[in-house]
């Protein structure tokens, strides 16, 4: 079976019952709202990463990764790209990273989307029950402007070949990302994404 | 001085685990236990709910076979109601659950074992994951992903969502099959058969080489149990039980849900919080048997569907009467994902599939009720009781995994005193022990009704009780 590319996924996690790890989640359906109708744009939010999902992140051209940050300060937003996994964890069944799924993308598939990010906003609470904490909340506007921001440059992007770049390709730069995209990582609009930016 | 092994956590199990293996003063195994080491408590926090709310509330025992609990529990609370669900509310069940199971299978198969499979007991403990999968054979990895996302996206199709979909009602389902939604599973069967061929394929050449792992990978006599159908074909979702002794002979056949105590008991052990059902007839521990795929290919006569039943006939071919190694437990699981896929598609062409009526209604007709189905790693039973209002006064769950307990820890056992010689072991060897409880596929969190992630300890005990090396994942 042929899959057929996605040019924007937004990958989402997070359990929406555990405080501020419901992020991911609830800025994906912002976005949901925010796009309702825009084919180019696929929207998952699943409660954790599993390794079926290297088939969706196979499809991307450009990928999104959402996600809270357990050991940041607390609402800090971050944009960074990010690469696959080198050094692999030994229990990978239910609960994966960005990328470990970049790396299990590559393996399994032999493609690397074209640019790779992860917007991390960081927990203020992860107990159990509904709702953000004060620094989470304070922060989900900026978050959320941040990742439409991203996700229009991320559309209007130049053009790009109709497949995900094959992953020897990251090979030979030595990196999950290809300078055209270092470049349109530096053009981001005013307080969206710059590489490894904290907004 | 005697000594004792423990494997804690156990991994690539789903949910917590221990292995203890307790060695003579000869440095030989005398015993070995596998420790289920997480407490729930779902029979006790569901008193005083509505009994309704019971599926919706099961399902969340586990994220794996939540389909399962489920449609056991939906049919505990039908018999409370006294009501016959439609017929087309059942079909769609029938589909629900054989896509569950082909996503489960799958995930047990091509996740949690097939490293041990491709790469070998010995390898590289590091690379043993599905990493190392995708290095070894990352087609049969690839075939393994999307028979995931097939099994995943008709529950999520169906259900609307993936993991505990909440379409299953007392009385039926909540929404009738559309012709869009059928027709877009059918356009997924024939990339399915062309995986699950594959993965047959590959376990068949694969197998040969395991062949000192079949002989001692919980291989011996036992009882095997299972739901059937009239015709003795495999059942998931409805039919009624039968259990069958280690030569064949039927022991027990039509065993409903509301007779289920009448025949199978529960006994406790001190070091797992998994109880060990047994046939009360033989008492226990004599009356342990086994469930899940091996058990119920043993008692069937045929599958039903064509590919099938010309994989059922090489099975069976494996063993004079019913196979005892635990080990082609990985190989019933294919068939059973083969015909999964068949079944699916064979449902789908009910003239009947796309009917609208799809829910019986009643209230509290009877004050107590029980169901039971088929979940991947085999026969699972719900049984409640409930005060005139309907609100649940008594819960029992009785689970595929404790139905199991006391097989692996025989297969442990057989496993431990094989390999274990002069109380010298390997990584390797721990390997192997873990490896028998993988061919269950158990799930602890569905078995002991935990929070965090899900690894196995392996512990080596002296004879006075001393921990003299312990491994934790």
């Amino acid at each position: 079976m042929t899959l057929e590319p996605i040019p924007c996924l937004i990958l989402a996690c997070g359990n929406p019952l555990r405080e501020d790890d419901g992020l991911g989640p609830w800025l994906a359906t912002q976005v949901a709202g925010q796009f309702p109708t825009d084919a180019r744009l696929r929207i998952l939010a699943p409660q954790q990463w599993t390794p079926e999902l290297a088939e969706e992140v196979a499809r991307a051209q450009a990928i999104l990764f959402v996600d809270c940050e357990a050991n940041a300060t607390p609402g800090a937003i971050r944009l960074t790209p990010v690469e696959p996994a080198g050094e692999i964890p030994r229990m990978l069944s239910h609960q994966l990273s960005a990328s470990d799924l970049l790396a299990l993308s590559r393996d399994y598939y032999g493609t690397l989307p074209r640019t790779a990010l992860l917007l991390s906003i960081g927990a203020g609470s992860l107990e159990m029950r509904e709702g953000f904490s004060s620094a989470v909340k304070s922060a989900l506007p900026d978050a959320e402007n941040v990742l439409v921001g991203t996700i229009l440059r991320l559309l209007n992007a130049p053009p790009q070949p109709a497949t995900p770049r094959p992953a020897s390709a990251a090979a030979e730069n030595g990196s999950g990302h290809n300078p055209e995209d270092a470049a349109a990582d530096s053009d981001a609009p005013s307080g969206g994404p710059q590489n490894a930016a904290t907004v | 001085m005697s000594q004792t092994i423990t494997i804690d956590p156990v991994t690539r199990l789903e949910g917590h685990g221990k292995i203890t293996i307790q060695l003579n003063e000869q440095g030989e195994v005398a015993d070995a236990h596998f420790h289920v080491t997480q407490v729930r408590g779902f029979e006790k926090f569901s008193e005083g709910r509505p009994f309704y709310e019971m599926p919706s509330l099961m399902a969340r025992i586990c994220g794996i076979c939540p389909v399962s609990h489920l449609i056991a529990s939906a049919k505990a609370c039908e018999a409370i109601m006294s009501v016959r669900i439609p017929h087309t509310a059942a079909q769609l069940r029938r589909i629900l659950n054989l896509a569950q199971m082909v996503q489960s299978h799958a995930l047990s198969f091509f996740y949690l074992s097939s490293p041990d499979l491709l790469l070998g007991m010995e390898s590289d403990p590091a690379n043993r994951h599905v990493f190392g999968v995708a290095a070894a054979n990352p087609e049969l990895g690839r075939g393994g992903i999307a028979l995931r996302r097939f099994g995943q996206h008709i529950i999520e199709l169906l259900g609307n969502k993936r993991i505990h979909p909440g379409w299953v009602v007392p009385g039926g389902v909540t929404e009738p099959l559309t012709p869009e939604k059928r027709d877009e599973i059918l356009r997924m069967i024939p990339e399915a058969y062309a995986n699950i061929k594959l993965a047959l394929s590959a376990y068949k050449q694969i197998a040969d080489t395991f062949k000192p792992e079949i002989e001692v990978f919980g291989n011996f006599a036992s009882l095997y149990m299972g739901l059937v159908n009239d015709d003795e074909s495999i059942e998931f979702t409805d039919g009624a039980l039968r259990l069958i002794d280690a030569t064949g002979q039927i022991v027990e056949d039509g065993i409903t849900a509301n007779r289920f105590t009448e025949a199978i008991g529960e006994a406790v052990e001190p070091y797992s919080y998994t109880k060990f059902a047994y046939y009360k007839p033989l008492g226990y521990p004599a009356g342990s048997y086994r469930v899940g795929p091996l058990a119920r290919l043993n008692i069937v006569k045929s599958m039903g569907t064509p590919l099938a039943d010309q994989e059922l006939a090489q099975f069976k071919q494996l063993a004079g009467g019913p196979v005892q190694g635990s080990f082609h437990y990985h190989h019933a699981r294919l068939i059973e994902i083969l015909y999964g896929i068949e079944k699916i598609e064979q449902i789908l062409s009910d003239p009947l599939i796309l009917d609208k009526h799809v829910r019986a209604v009643a209230g509290v007709n009877r004050l107590e009720g029980a169901g039971q189905a088929e979940a991947p790693r085999g026969t699972l039973h719900h049984h409640y009781k409930v005060d005139e209002n309907g609100l649940i006064t008594w819960a029992n769950l009785i689970i595929a995994t404790g139905q199991n307990n006391n097989a692996m820890n025989q297969g442990v056992l057989q496993a431990a005193k094989h390999y274990i010689r002069g109380g010298k072991f390997t990584e390797g060897i721990l390997n192997r022990v873990e490896a028998v409880v993988r061919t269950f596929d158990p799930c602890l969190s569905c078995s002991t009704h935990a929070i965090g992630q899900m690894p196995l300890v392996i512990s080596l005990q002296s004879a006075d009780g001393a921990i003299i090396d312990q491994i934790t994942r």
